[in-house]
């Protein structure tokens, strides 16, 4: 991972270094070896994302089918509906929900988990543990936990007295929850790799810097996390992207509801298209396309602002 | 890292779009289909293949094979059906819409009650009444209130397979505990309403709640059905004219939420969401009195409550009055595909659907999977009365069905965007469990389905 990565195309003047100019041959076969993998992006990349371009602008008869161009009209309703604007925001809210929780829990845990003590294989494994779970597999688990009438959380709350919660009915809670069960499922893998960060760490920085006089806090903050920002800035990079796209725990969870305060972009564009015997392909198309702008745009920011922060070594 | 970025957000769009191109172009729709001549079996070489798509998994699943290769075994040579299960029943119809538009359609497929006036509309399919017409097909021994719901314009267009009701489950234990009468289900809004208080914790009863179950859209139409009022208009959609408009914001659907509300506000009845398993998961650990579910699910409540150590008790759905109209049924119907299918294909299909429908097979069905029997003798046979010695809870719902008298009402609702219309029914029951004033909350679903509904009705020309 570097900052700066200079290829031919961005030397001013190519002709100035005559070993880079590649043969005509060579020009040749370096196509040849491309194109497997353009043929699968291709396929499966760009001739959907261009269908998908075309089919925003058609509407669609009750078989799914096209049928004729309508212009620009979904963009215009996407623009004028009130309801696909507070789904844009929740898809936000999730994702500050989501990544930062996630990040910041397991950082903390992972310096705690770098101590060498007694018995921290345990613990190392048993936090890292998530990472194993299937989306299904844990949203089933946390379905029953949240069960407002016989779920061990609100059994928890009702030994302090404390009145029963609608986890995953109350409008103004269920996002909360969903967001609780994907922090959950995604701290393993983000545990492993600031680990794995930590590991790397050299020890000679480490031993310099406590030769200066750092310990303890001032050691973590002015030279372990500075190291580990490329990894954190990966995981923000990555975390954010999954959670955009975040579905199998919304699904099994609340199916978008109470209300629809738990419909997030992907899950908005899977009602659309196929749930509730829709097949309004059109209008969910448009709003895989606004996607695809937000995570773009999304992505695009957080390497303009974020990225200048990471410090690589 | 810069290439990464690119790889990134293509990945991204990929993932979002790619589903979206499910289907490109095909056949059209066309006019209604007809049987073909009755000696089109006759008339094949060789082995004709019914691909059967359907959406029955686990024990289901199972018995379903079970009268598959039943009948495999007795055409053999002839007819082969090869069943392909397809998911759950929204998956089913997503299927079918994107095999219709490809042309690769199965010959027999089942559908959910909710598809009904789809399947019709999409001009794919024979309906059965003319094969029934053909043939003379004696229709006296099916249950008439369950080939109601298949009834359009005096035309049966697919044949029911599995059925089921809702019912009343209450746990007797928890009843008599509470000093009820545990041989004595509650039959009205307010009776069930009155035992769930003596039974709640909050009035120092045995349960944790008195009452609780799903947000169903299923439960309205159901409460609607009782009273005699419709779910839309014109005639619940059952007459030559599509449904143009949904009426479920009457009196019968606002006394019934306003009803369901007080109990959750009073702290009488939990809530435990949309989803039907959250609401069994509760009633199976024995700490509610009183829930309202499909008969479907009475195999696994039983189990439950002999695990949990209680009596299960079961009773008709509640009524607003006493003596109101029966409850509509659910579950799903077989349709036989006419679009892209030799003659020999759509005989061959009926063939099986004629086979599920025998008493001795409908016996096998309704014992192996706990739905309704399509069949009348089926009853009489005797694995099937062997079966509700052990299941006596089940003869409350045939009495259930039986005692429905079949209206316009107990039909049930049908028209082109029924699964959306369900939905806004349940998030409007959303809304007024927060706060919302039931009359207006049912009235703002109605209308927020009108575009939806004309464009549909438009579209389907």
């Amino acid at each position: 991972m570097t900052t700066t990565s200079t290829d031919a195309s961005t030397v001013p003047d190519a002709s100035e270094i005559p070993r880079r100019k590649p043969s005509r041959r060579g020009q040749y076969s370096s196509w040849l070896y491309l194109v497997p993998a353009l043929a699968v992006f291709a396929v499966f990349m760009f001739f959907p994302l261009a269908r998908s371009f075309v089919l925003s602008f058609q509407g669609n008869d009750i078989l799914g089918r096209p049928a004729g161009f309508v212009g620009a009209e979904h963009y215009l309703k996407l623009l004028q509906d009130s309801e696909f604007h507070a789904v844009l925001l929740r898809t936000i809210a999730f994702v500050v929900l989501t990544v930062v929780p996630v990040i910041a829990i397991s950082l903390m845990l992972s310096l705690l988990l770098h101590q060498r003590i007694r018995g921290i294989r345990f613990f190392r494994t048993a936090f890292a543990s998530p990472f194993a779970f299937s989306v299904a597999t844990a949203s089933v688990i946390f379905a029953v936990m949240f069960n407002q009438a016989t779920g061990v959380l609100n059994g928890i709350l009702g030994t302090f007295g404390i009145g029963r919660v609608g986890w995953i009915t109350d409008p103004h809670i269920a996002l909360i929850s969903i967001a609780l069960t994907t922090v959950w499922m995604q701290m393993g893998y983000n545990l492993l790799v600031l680990s794995a960060g930590l590991g790397s760490v050299p020890d000679d920085i480490i031993e310099a810097a406590r030769l200066d006089g750092a310990g303890g806090l001032r050691l973590q903050r002015s030279i372990i996390i500075p190291l580990l920002t490329p990894q954190i800035f990966f995981l923000l990079v990555t975390g954010t992207i999954n959670s955009l796209q975040s579905f199998g725990q919304i699904h099994i969870l609340t199916r978008g509801g109470p209300q629809g305060s738990t419909t997030t972009l992907v899950y908005s564009i899977y009602e659309q298209a196929f749930a509730y015997g829709n097949s309004n392909f059109g209008y969910a198309s448009a709003q895989a396309i606004v996607l695809l702008i937000v995570v773009v745009v999304i992505t695009a920011l957080q390497f303009g602002l974020v990225e200048r922060k990471v410090f690589y070594q | 890292m810069i290439r990464r970025r690119t790889v990134m957000a293509s990945m991204a769009g990929m993932a979002v779009t790619a589903p979206l191109v499910a289907g490109c172009s095909g056949g059209g729709g066309g006019s209604e289909a007809k049987a073909p001549d009755s000696g089109a079996l006759d008339k094949a070489d060789g082995e004709t293949t019914v691909a059967f798509w359907h959406s029955m998994d686990g024990t289901n699943g199972d018995t379903l094979e079970k009268l598959v290769k039943a009948f495999n075994e007795k055409n053999s040579g002839k007819i082969t059906i090869k069943p392909v299960y397809q998911g759950e029943y929204d998956d089913g119809i997503t299927k079918y819409k994107a095999a219709v538009q490809s042309g690769s359609t199965p010959a027999l497929v089942q559908i959910y009650d909710l598809g009904l006036q789809f399947m019709i509309d999409s001009g794919t399919v024979v309906p059965m009444q003319s094969f029934i017409d053909r043939d003379s097909y004696d229709v006296s021994d099916i249950q008439p209130n369950i080939a109601g719901y298949y009834t359009v314009a005096d035309k049966l267009w697919s044949m029911p397979f599995n059925t089921s009701m809702p019912v009343l489950y209450y746990n007797k234990k928890l009843f008599e505990k509470a000093g009820l009468d545990p041989d004595k289900a509650p039959e009205t809004l307010d009776e069930v309403g009155e035992a769930a208080k003596a039974l709640s914790k909050k009035n120092d009863g045995p349960a944790e709640f008195g009452f609780n179950g799903a947000i169903y859209g299923w439960f309205v139409e159901q409460i609607i059905a009782t009273t005699g009022e419709l779910y839309c208009t014109p005639d619940n959609g059952r007459g030559k004219e599509r449904a143009s408009a949904f009426a479920f914001d009457n009196d019968a659907a606002v006394e019934f939420l306003t009803w369901w509300k007080k109990l959750v506000d009073d702290g009488i009845a939990g809530n435990t969401g949309r989803a039907p398993a959250d609401a069994q998961d509760a009633f199976k650990s024995g700490t509610i009195g009183i829930t309202l579910e499909s008969t479907g699910a009475l195999g696994g409540m039983k189990e439950a409550a002999d695990e949990q150590d209680f009596e299960l008790g079961v009773g008709f759905y509640p009524r607003i009055e006493k003596n109101e109209y029966g409850p509509v049924i659910g579950g799903a119907s077989l349709y036989v595909v006419g679009e892209k299918h030799s003659d020999a294909e759509k005989e061959a299909a009926w063939k099986f659907v004629q086979f599920c429908n025998e008493p001795a097979n409908q016996a096998t069905w309704h014992t192996g999977t706990g739905y309704f029997p399509v069949s009348k003798k089926a009853l009489d046979e005797p694995e099937d009365t062997k079966w509700r010695k052990d299941f006596p809870q089940f003869d409350v719902a045939i009495q259930q069905l039986d005692e429905t008298e079949l209206s316009t009402p107990t039909q049930g609702g049908t028209a082109g965007i029924m699964p959306q219309a369900r939905k806004a029914v349940e998030e409007a029951w959303e809304g007024i469990l927060q706060g919302d004033d039931p009359k207006e909350g049912l009235t703002k679903a109605v209308k927020g389905l009108q575009s939806a509904l004309d464009q549909y009705n438009d579209s389907a020309g």
